[in-house]
């Protein structure tokens, strides 16, 4: 640790060359937005400033913002080399949760998403130590809680959606309904002269901040280089002195919490909460995630990955509405750009290609 | 469930499945058979039900605990939820067959692969009712339904009231392939011919969803076209699209018609009411008529094959009164 | 096509292969030249160029430089399926075996004899692959699965899979280095039967003590290039070396010559005692002692418990470890991996690949992940800067040629790859450094590196325990040598003669052995057990294997 080689100073102080080396690899990560850029020039080709216009990509964004939000947690189970099928239905429950919670008990807003978040944090709890300590394979014990948890929603509700525009004795809604719709309800936003003339829609701020909280957990303390090490070698983890059990608890019980939290914001969206709410979203978090780079095999993938992912699906869809393509070309085309997408943004891609077009020029023998 | 399970997960799954739906079945028993008189002269009901998960079958499915009450002599058993799944429900008629029920009532998932399945109960000489969706045998002793042709039509009918200058119409479609959307879909299509003043300017397909409902509202609103009125398939993809308009500020100039007329919280009557919807068209349940028919057949009386149900238009001004009548919150309890 | 008359043309000629990787060049005109029943040695550090060479003679790269013979025949080699084709075979390192699969299925993988209703003939294909082993001398069942088989069969199913192909020449990557002594012996007598049949045989290892046994010639490369061809006979260990590296090597053991086994006691366990309910070694009552700037070796046989003597300390096995322990005087108890660091302790373990590194991530992670509370600011959150200055700190300490701190750790050699868990261990700043096998698979230049980093931690007063299955190694590096078998110690020496019976390649290995000696009576039990390969009396350690010759 005293040693003063003269290499030291090029590791520890960087100079402007290894600046410029290390700035390198972050240039080449563009690469892997090319699948959101494909997007966005469509988008703008074929609709122009319909497609840019702010409403519009608040829309867009708005109404992926609840998958994006599990898609967050989902990444943080997929690192750790786990899945996690339940929070489809955990978002679907805590969204009923937090429709009865307003229509039968007129709770405020900042009571409601607390307790949901306790909610769906409970539910991933089990999701953690059926994985970790009973040791069942995460597919199996997440897909056991998809139905445990759908069950229950539907027993909680008697199969009857519930509506969050709750109106007092008086006809208007009640103060705690109104305040619920500025979580989600499209026309309702949040913060009106604190942040902006116009404020800003809540669940595409609550899926930035949630983006940037996970990001910077991820990267940035021990604890989210101990997901990357559990998901990459569990063995490598565990005899570096990390606790890998808890690990996997606590990514299952936060992605659990992340469905809790995102499941008001889909109540208040659909103005209701459906029995039925959530139903399959786990698999447009799962894609979000691996489009974006996640690795199922665990330990690859990032937050910003699943955040461009997540933008892919839900501008692709955009851009295909925009322009009126026909319900069932939509489905194909959706597929297919997809996996161009995919394919585009895969790293090594560009290098493979220029090695591929320029066989053996190297004629400069010994 | 005959398909042989492949692997640990899968046989894990269907155990799941099973357990999840024996709690399912054991709640309704909880909260419907409360008449429990061991009498040889009540006759035992077995209803298998498409899926309980959607809050028109839900409140089908309260209606009829309720109406199957209101006669003596016949014992609904726990109602089979097949959860959307074909083979599911097949089952779940044939353990109804096994079990020797008295009348079978049964609400398709599909019509083809429960076809043979009726023909089954058929055979056994057990009285089958199909209620709502059709299957493609005639071995039954009563079709009860709603007609979605006439709904989509009385539908179009409101939308030429409401549009008297013509104007531009958009129509949210449910799941593509599903035989109601077909049906309220022409309904409407043939009520606008000969009002060239009226066009349908955009449609998507909504898949029967409220979210799905507020997206592609959006969307149309961003395309700059200019909508009037908004037909949807149900009332859940109108009231998601009014929110969508409400949202951007535009629902007033826009009115919005669905179809179902729940009469829950969250349904379409309250809407109608709340001034979200112009109207809704009731898409009847059948409970009360299927309660009647099922006593008749236990009682070996002969009943009509095919009873098609009218709907009932729902506006401002007889929503306080469908609501009423079609209230079950307090009459199940 | 292979007439063998002499003078016959060489069996394998490359000339001048060239090839060049994006922003590499890793070879620069080689030529490796293979006679029919010649054993030639392929000897060079990591990164030299062997793989790369062999790859190419496999058929994995397509596009490449120069020319390849076979007979005397030029042949296009550019796709594994021409390399079968011309009878060249290849073992991998990492083999290349379905664990869920039987030997037989394995070993006749794709090429699997139908019945006439065009299903497997599973009767043809076990009678097929028993004669194959029983001809490399396995009675291993046909039908047992891989994933059951020991190491050093699964390595034999490998040769017998290449011979089932007809292969003439087949290349061996470091075949010995998860083999015991006695199984790489087994080994040996194959390659001997192989090239008795006229099989030419291209063997990597970097055990040169090895190469003398086994070896005919030899060829050196040096970062990619021809660095000499020599005859066994006529070459040393010493210039052997001195072509690796391309400078005259120092002391490859290091080690001071005094023994140093009187400093402070640092680690001490009694009666140490672990059941293995799973079937694995246990461990009974072992007693041991290890005292500040002391190195202490573990020797023994495949499966005696070295290794779980280690993660038994570290707490790889849980509190359930029977045993009193004391560290630097203060008492102590196995918990788990992170309390044993907490308490000063570090682990090298056995595997790199399976049990330390993150291959995926990058040389920064994978150095700081056992130490990353150690780099903790105000916000919990890990200091990159300082992370980042204390794991360059241990590159440059250790010498670890890497681009970069983000580099991916999969793409840095073995050697390298080892020196980054050290760097992780060492950043925890241990008081007692556990290492397991820490030079297995490495070349010689990275070996005699890590040999004086010990002998720099124990003259800074670190305690040293490490397994090693290469003897020559421990008795160089150590000052005192336990010996166990079975879970038991059977054998303590030492460096210097004064302190207590000295540490001999001999007395090492009659202690390893001492279980033969108390199960003589009964064969089968022995046979049941089977620590080494065959489980004839015959069964001699590499040592003293001239009796195989």
């Amino acid at each position: 640790m005293t040693d003063t080689l003269p290499e030291q100073t090029q590791n520890g102080s960087p100079d402007v060359r290894t600046r410029a080396r290390r700035l390198l690899p972050w240039l080449g990560s563009l690469q892997s937005y090319i699948g959101l850029v494909l997007i966005v020039a469509i988008g703008i080709a074929t609709q122009g400033d319909t497609f840019l216009d702010q409403t519009n990509l608040t829309n867009a964004v708005g109404n992926f913002a609840s998958r994006g939000i599990l898609a967050v947690g989902v990444t943080l189970v997929i690192l750790t080399a786990g899945i996690d099928l339940s929070v489809g239905s955990l978002l679907g429950f805590a969204s009923m949760a937090s429709a009865m919670m307003l229509a039968n008990h007129d709770m405020p807003v900042w009571q409601i998403v607390p307790l949901c978040m306790l909610i769906g944090a409970a539910f991933g709890f089990v999701n953690g130590v059926g994985t970790s300590v009973l040791r069942i394979q995460s597919f199996v014990m997440t897909l056991a809680m998809l139905s445990i948890a759908r069950g229950l929603d539907r027993q909680m509700s008697d199969n009857q959606s519930v509506g969050t525009t709750v109106a007092g004795p008086d006809g208007k809604l009640t103060e705690n309904a109104e305040a619920f719709q500025s979580l989600g309800t499209p026309g309702h936003n949040v913060g009106v002269g604190f942040l902006g003339p116009d404020g800003v829609y809540y669940p595409v701020l609550a899926f930035v901040v949630v983006c940037v909280v996970f990001h910077l957990i991820l990267s940035r303390t021990a604890f989210g280089r101990h997901i990357y090490a559990v998901g990459g070698n569990p063995t490598a983890a565990r005899l570096s002195g990390i606790n890998v059990t808890l690990v996997v608890i606590a990514v299952f019980t936060l992605s659990g919490m992340l469905a809790g939290f995102a499941g008001p914001i889909d109540a208040a969206y659909s103005v209701s909460a459906d029995p039925q709410a959530g139903n399959t979203y786990e698999l447009d978090a799962i894609a979000a995630a691996v489009i974006g780079g996640a690795s199922l095999a665990g330990g690859k993938g990032t937050i910003i990955g699943t955040f461009v992912g997540a933008l892919i699906l839900t501008l692709l869809d955009n851009v295909l509405g925009l322009n009126a393509v026909s319900d069932n070309w939509q489905l194909v085309i959706k597929g297919l750009i997809v996996v161009v997408a995919v394919v585009l943004q895969r790293p090594g891609l560009l290098r493979t290609l220029r090695h591929r077009l320029t066989p053996a020029e190297k004629e400069t023998a010994p | 469930m005959t398909r042989t399970p492949r692997t640990a997960a899968a046989a894990a799954l269907a155990a799941v499945l099973a357990l999840s739906a024996g709690c399912a079945s054991k709640t309704d028993d909880g909260t419907g058979g409360s008449g429990k008189d061991g009498d040889k002269s009540t006759f035992t009901i077995g209803y298998s039900q498409a899926n309980n998960a959607e809050p028109y079958r839900a409140q089908l499915n309260k209606q009829l605990r309720y109406f199957a009450k209101q006669h003596k002599n016949i014992k609904l058993l726990p109602i089979a939820d097949a959860e959307q799944d074909n083979a599911r429900q097949v089952s779940q008629v044939q353990q109804f067959i096994q079990q020797k029920v008295d009348v079978l009532i049964v609400s398709p998932n599909e019509p083809d692969p429960l076809t043979p399945a009726v023909e089954q109960a058929c055979q056994a000489k057990i009285p089958v009712i199909i209620l709502d969706r059709d299957v493609k045998t005639d071995c039954y002793d009563s079709f009860i339904g709603g007609d979605n042709y006439q709904i989509g039509k009385k539908a179009g009918e409101a939308a030429i009231k409401a549009l008297p200058d013509g104007g531009n119409v958009a129509e949210i479609r449910g799941l593509l392939s599903t035989d109601p959307q077909k049906q309220r879909h022409k309904g409407f299509a043939d009520a606008l011919k000969g009002h060239d003043d009226i066009k349908v300017v955009e449609q998507r397909e909504g898949k029967w969803l409220q979210p799905e409902g507020t997206k592609i509202m959006q969307q149309w609103l961003q395309r700059g076209t200019r909508i009037d009125l908004v037909y949807a398939h149900n009332d859940p993809m109108a009231i998601g699209a009014q929110s969508a308009a409400a949202g951007a500020g535009k629902a007033k100039d826009i009115d919005f018609i669905g179809i179902d007329g729940l009469a829950i919280p969250d349904g379409g009557i309250r809407a109608v009411q709340q001034g979200k919807m112009i109207a809704t068209y009731l898409y009847p349940t059948g409970a009360e008529e299927a309660a009647e028919t099922a006593a008749a057949l236990a009682e070996g009386k002969s009943v009509q094959k095919k009873q098609t149900l009218d709907t009932t238009e729902i506006t401002k001004s007889n929503a306080e009164d469908v609501y009423g009548r079609y209230d079950m919150s307090k009459k199940s309890g | 096509m292979t007439s063998e008359v002499p003078p016959a043309p060489p069996l394998l000629a490359m000339r001048a292969i060239a090839k060049s990787f994006p922003g590499v060049r890793a070879l620069k005109g080689v030529d490796l030249t293979v006679h029919s029943g010649e054993v030639v040695a392929l000897l060079g550090e990591n990164g030299a160029g062997k793989s790369t060479l062999m790859n190419i003679l496999a058929g994995l790269h397509s596009d490449y430089e120069g020319v390849i013979e076979r007979d005397g025949e030029r042949v296009d080699i550019h796709r594994p399926k021409d390399a079968a084709r011309h009878g060249i075979g290849m073992i991998h390192q990492e083999l290349n075996l379905v664990p869920g699969l039987s030997a037989a299925e394995n070993i006749l993988l794709g090429r699997e004899p139908r019945t006439s209703r065009g299903t497997v003939d599973r009767k043809a294909m076990d009678r097929r692959a028993a004669a194959l082993l029983a001809g490399l001398g396995l009675d291993t069942p046909p039908r047992r699965l891989v994933k059951d088989c020991r190491i050093a069969e699964q390595q034999l199913i490998e040769v017998a899979k290449a011979l089932s192909l007809n292969v003439r020449v087949l290349v061996m990557d470091e075949p010995t280095s998860a083999l015991a002594d006695a199984e790489v012996q087994r080994l040996f007598t194959v390659i001997r039967e192989l090239t008795a049949q006229g099989v030419g045989i291209v063997y990597i290892s970097h055990r040169i003590e090895e190469l003398e046994a086994v070896a005919d010639s030899v060829t050196v490369l040096r970062d990619g290039s021809h660095a000499g061809h020599r005859t066994m006979a006529d070459t040393t260990r010493a210039e052997l070396i001195r072509l690796m590296v391309g400078r005259p090597l120092g002391e490859l053991f290091p080690r001071r010559p005094e023994q140093h086994s009187d400093g402070p006691v640092r680690l001490q366990i009694s009666g140490l005692t672990r059941p293995d309910p799973s079937g694995g070694p246990a461990l009974h009552g072992i007693d041991l002692t290890v005292r500040s700037g002391e190195i202490v070796g573990l020797a023994g046989l495949m499966g005696a418990g070295r290794s779980e003597l280690l993660q038994a300390v570290f707490g790889a096995y849980g509190p359930r470890v029977r045993g009193r322990f004391t560290l630097d005087g203060k008492p102590y108890h196995p918990r788990t991996p992170g309390h044993a660091i907490r308490r000063g302790l570090a682990l090298v373990a056995e595997d790199r690949k399976e049990q330390s590194l993150v291959l995926g991530n990058t040389v920064r992670f994978n150095g700081s992940l056992a130490a990353l509370t150690r780099y903790r600011t105000a916000w919990r959150t890990v200091s990159r800067r300082r992370e980042r200055a204390a794991v360059a700190a241990q590159m440059t300490h250790l010498k670890v040629k890497t681009p970069s701190l983000e580099s991916t750790v999969s793409d840095l050699s073995g050697g390298n790859q080892q020196k980054v868990v050290l760097a992780r261990c060492l950043l925890t700043e241990p008081s007692v450094l556990l290492m397991d096998e820490p030079t297995r698979g490495i070349d010689v230049g990275a070996k005699a590196e890590i040999h004086a980093l010990m002998d720099r931690l124990a003259a800074q007063g670190t305690a040293i325990v490490a397994v090693s299955s290469e003897l020559p190694e421990l008795i160089g590096m150590c000052d005192r040598i336990l010996v166990l078998c079975e879970g038991r110690l059977t054998g303590e020496f030492h460096r210097d003669p004064a302190h207590g019976p000295p540490a001999t390649q001999e007395s090492i290995l009659t202690a390893a052995m001492a279980r033969e000696t108390v199960t003589d009576g009964d064969p089968a039990a022995a046979a049941g057990r089977g620590t080494t390969i065959t489980d004839a009396p015959g069964a001699s350690p590499r040592t003293d294997g001239s009796r195989d010759d």
